[in-house]
């Protein structure tokens, strides 16, 4: 199985998707039960994605012409930006 | 020059009465109450051509500005009741047509113009450009809503071009991370006024462009003057938005103020703190819409399940199922009074039994064994005698047969074939002769008739 976890949005929207298919209530059981075990799935899923994220604050650093200074990867040098 | 005091009076000729005029002092309330009454009735209806300078609009809704000319200027409002008559938005370097009346404000002694009327006059040359501008890209199709990308729900990262300096990315950051801790900023560091602005603002989107896994970028700036703002009216700023791979928010200014910039960009942010609110919603309204939706998926689950039980109960109760309990407890019934029944029979069968036992016993009691006996025994020897005759006329019967068979079995012997004349002839060595060759001339042969066998000679042969 090489099934990617859905994206937030994906999985929020999966979700929302289910709860109204079952509050029409006109799927069968079975059915019914294996879409609700997977709604419970996605919405463990929502939270833990909300609290993923890293929080940083970065500047990216120019140099004296004005484009951006690189680390030794070439990736963007960043700074940590002070919050006053 | 005569050191008098000042004279408000008017009237009195100095010298031509004996003693000081009287000295007439007015309180400041007094003072403004003449002037109030002065300007409030003289110009109770005026309009005034001039630039508009310094507009604010405060949290009341009230519009604040300044009209200026060369030579003067003179502070203005608009009332938020009047704005609903205005069908244009006033901005910083507009020359305008007010009409309305000059109000003092006697707590602060300044008099303003409310202003009633608002008309735009011609255009500065700014604004000329900027609706030149907007008009042209707007044909190009810059600004269609089709074009529109949304916001993602929950951005990781976030690019934001602004002056490091200064209220505005502070005050994005404050309220992006109130909202949402865990959340990362990018900033690109970018003047956002004078003619440097607009050159280092694309670069800014363009490097946050590069940089990947950013969510959206956010372009900020200040409020300011028509000319602060310009460099979000630039056309080059305009393409760099349009061309940007992430979604943008254009958040410049105050709400009353509108760029390019605005206009391309996916989402136009009213000013910096609302653009950080567009962002991410707060995390807990997020959750709150998660721990919703789980809430509903538990209830719908729960009153389904409630449903399907009753429907159940409804069901077994249904007289259908009714009828065929009752058919199963009639059949029930039945099958007892049949076992019932049964065991009633076998009681009944096992009396018959009895009795009629106890008569065989009765009966066999009663009976004359003696009597019996020689009855059978006569019968027996009758029988006896009768098969012993049956046997001797089967015997005779059989033996009569049996000559029969005999008589015929003798008609078919060789035998019997003599006695009709015939004769049999066995050369010397006892072989039966049947044909003429098989003899010579001269040998002995034996030839038996019917009585006998004779000797004799072969003397001649005939035939093949």
């Amino acid at each position: 199985m090489t099934e990617e976890a859905p994206s937030f949005e994906t999985a929020l929207k999966k979700l929302d998707e289910i709860v109204q298919r079952l509050e029409k209530g006109e799927l069968p059981l079975e059915e019914s039960l294996k879409l609700y075990e997977e709604g419970i799935r996605l919405s463990r899923l929502c939270h833990a994605k909300l609290d993923e994220a890293q929080g940083r604050i970065e500047m990216l650093i120019k140099d004296a012409r004005g484009d951006l200074a690189l680390d030794e990867e070439g990736k963007p040098k960043r700074v940590p930006f002070r919050q006053s | 020059m005569e050191q008098k005091g000042l004279d408000f009076g008017g009237g009195a000729q100095p010298g031509t009465t004996a003693g000081p005029p009287p000295r007439r002092t007015l309180t400041v309330s007094q003072l403004t109450e003449r002037i109030q009454g002065l300007l409030e009735v003289d110009l109770f209806d005026v309009w005034v051509e001039g630039e508009v300078s310094n507009l604010k609009a405060a949290g009341s809704g009230h519009w604040y500005f300044s009209l200026k000319d060369d030579g003067a200027q003179v502070r203005a409002v608009v009332w938020k009741t009047a704005q609903r008559l205005i069908r244009f938005r006033p901005r910083d370097g507009m020359k305008v047509v007010a009409r309305g009346s000059v109000r003092v404000y006697p707590p602060r002694g300044e008099y303003q113009l409310a202003v009633e009327v608002l008309e735009p006059l011609g255009k500065g040359s700014l604004q000329q450009a900027f609706e030149e501008l907007k008009e042209r890209l707007q044909k190009e199709g810059l600004f269609d809503p089709a074009r529109k990308r949304p916001l993602p729900l929950l951005p990781r990262r976030v690019g934001i071009v602004t002056s490091p300096t200064g209220a505005v990315i502070q005050d994005f950051v404050r309220v992006l991370t109130g909202r949402y801790a865990n959340i990362e900023v990018v900033l690109y560091p970018a003047r956002v006024q004078g003619p440097e602005a607009a050159g280092e603002i694309v670069r800014g989107l363009r490097s946050l462009n590069r940089i990947r896994s950013l969510d959206v970028v956010v372009l900020a700036r200040g409020g300011g003057s028509l000319e602060d703002l310009w460099p979000f009216n630039d056309e080059g700023v305009a393409r760099a938005i349009a061309a940007s791979r992430i979604p943008t928010i254009s958040a410049v200014g105050h709400e009353t103020d509108f760029t390019i910039a605005d206009f391309v960009a996916d989402v136009r942010a009213p000013t910096p703190s609302a653009a950080a609110e567009r962002v991410v919603q707060a995390k807990d309204e997020i959750a709150a819409r998660i721990d919703g939706l789980a809430r509903r998926l538990v209830s719908a689950t729960d009153l389904r399940m409630t449903r399907v039980r009753g429907r159940l109960a409804g069901l077994t109760s249904h007289r259908v199922f009714e009828a065929e309990r009752g058919r199963i407890r009639g059949q029930g019934q039945q099958v007892e009074a049949l076992s019932r029944r049964a065991a009633r029979g076998l009681l009944g069968q096992m009396e018959r039994s009895q009795f009629r036992l106890r008569r065989c016993v009765e009966r066999l009691e009663g009976f004359r064994w003696d009597r019996q006996v020689d009855q059978r025994r006569q019968a027996v020897r009758r029988q006896l005698e009768r098969l012993d005759g049956l046997a001797t006329n089967a015997l005779a019967g059989r033996r009569g047969a049996l000559g029969g068979l005999a008589g015929k079995l003798a008609s078919l012997s060789p035998l019997s074939v003599l006695s009709r004349g015939y004769a049999l002839v066995w050369d010397g060595g006892g072989r039966l002769v049947r044909e003429p060759g098989e003899v010579e001339v001269g040998d002995p042969v034996r030839i038996r008739v019917r009585g006998g066998d004779l000797g004799a000679t072969i003397t001649g042969r005939e035939g093949s």
